[in-house]
């Protein structure tokens, strides 16, 4: 009975990999964020190794391998981020949003950020948010 | 022949598959699929080992595994920190 368990769960995770596989090859190349769906088949990989790890009866190392894994992909999609997506990105970080100064509800960012900082007008004026303290004399 | 028998050369023949994706994956533009490409190789050869280790009675089949799963895991950590570079 136990023989049929286990190999029911290595066949599980042989056609999890091989979709994986299939999955890793055949995104398309115009694909938007295409390395963090990788990253994401990966994942699925993952997961039928430790399937296939518990299928053989080895508990300690599925263990391990299910805390490792996903270090690893965080580690790889936090590089790409940080370095590669910005720098092949650049122009999609200044883009210029063109906002109609008579709309009812949505406002310019730089209008927004003058009228919220410190040094506006209308909060030194705004005497809405005045912290009053209340002194208790204990004698009294 | 025994069930478990066939299925352990099945899934040895589905980590072959994976292993030859992850390469062509490998190949492509971004250097973090490299990284990524190089991790699951790694990792799809450590489970081949313990199935193959399990099948023809390998001496250290599990220790190779695990030293494989842990120095990989490492390995990919710490050149992705050297490729995220500081933070500015």
């Amino acid at each position: 009975m136990i023989e049929y368990i286990q190999s029911i769960l290595l066949i599980i995770a042989a056609i999890l990999m091989i979709i994986s596989a299939i999955g890793l090859v055949s995104l398309g190349k115009d694909t938007k964020n295409i390395v963090y769906a990788r990253i994401h088949i990966a994942g699925l990989f993952d997961i039928a190794c430790i399937i296939a790890m518990i299928g053989i009866g080895q508990y300690l190392l599925a263990g391990i391998y299910f805390i490792l894994a996903p270090f690893i992909a965080h580690a790889v999609a936090n590089a790409y981020w940080k370095k590669e997506d910005r720098e092949n990105n650049v122009d999609l970080q200044n883009v210029e949003v063109v906002v109609d100064e008579n709309h009812p509800f949505i406002h310019p960012k730089e209008k927004m950020r003058a009228f919220e900082s410190e040094n506006s007008e209308k909060l030194k004026t705004d005497d809405r948010f005045s912290v009053t303290t209340l002194e208790i004399n204990e004698d009294e | 022949m025994d069930i478990l028998f066939i299925s352990k050369y099945i899934v040895v023949i589905a980590l072959i598959i994976v292993m030859l994706a992850a390469l062509r994956a490998s190949a492509y533009k971004s250097t973090s699929m490299g990284l990524l490409g190089s991790s699951i190789v790694v990792n799809a050869f450590a489970v081949a080992l313990l199935i193959v280790g399990g099948l023809y009675n390998l001496e250290f089949y599990r220790d190779i595994s695990l030293a494989l799963i842990f120095f990989g895991f490492v390995g990919t950590v710490a050149f992705a920190v050297v490729l995220g570079g500081d933070e500015k």
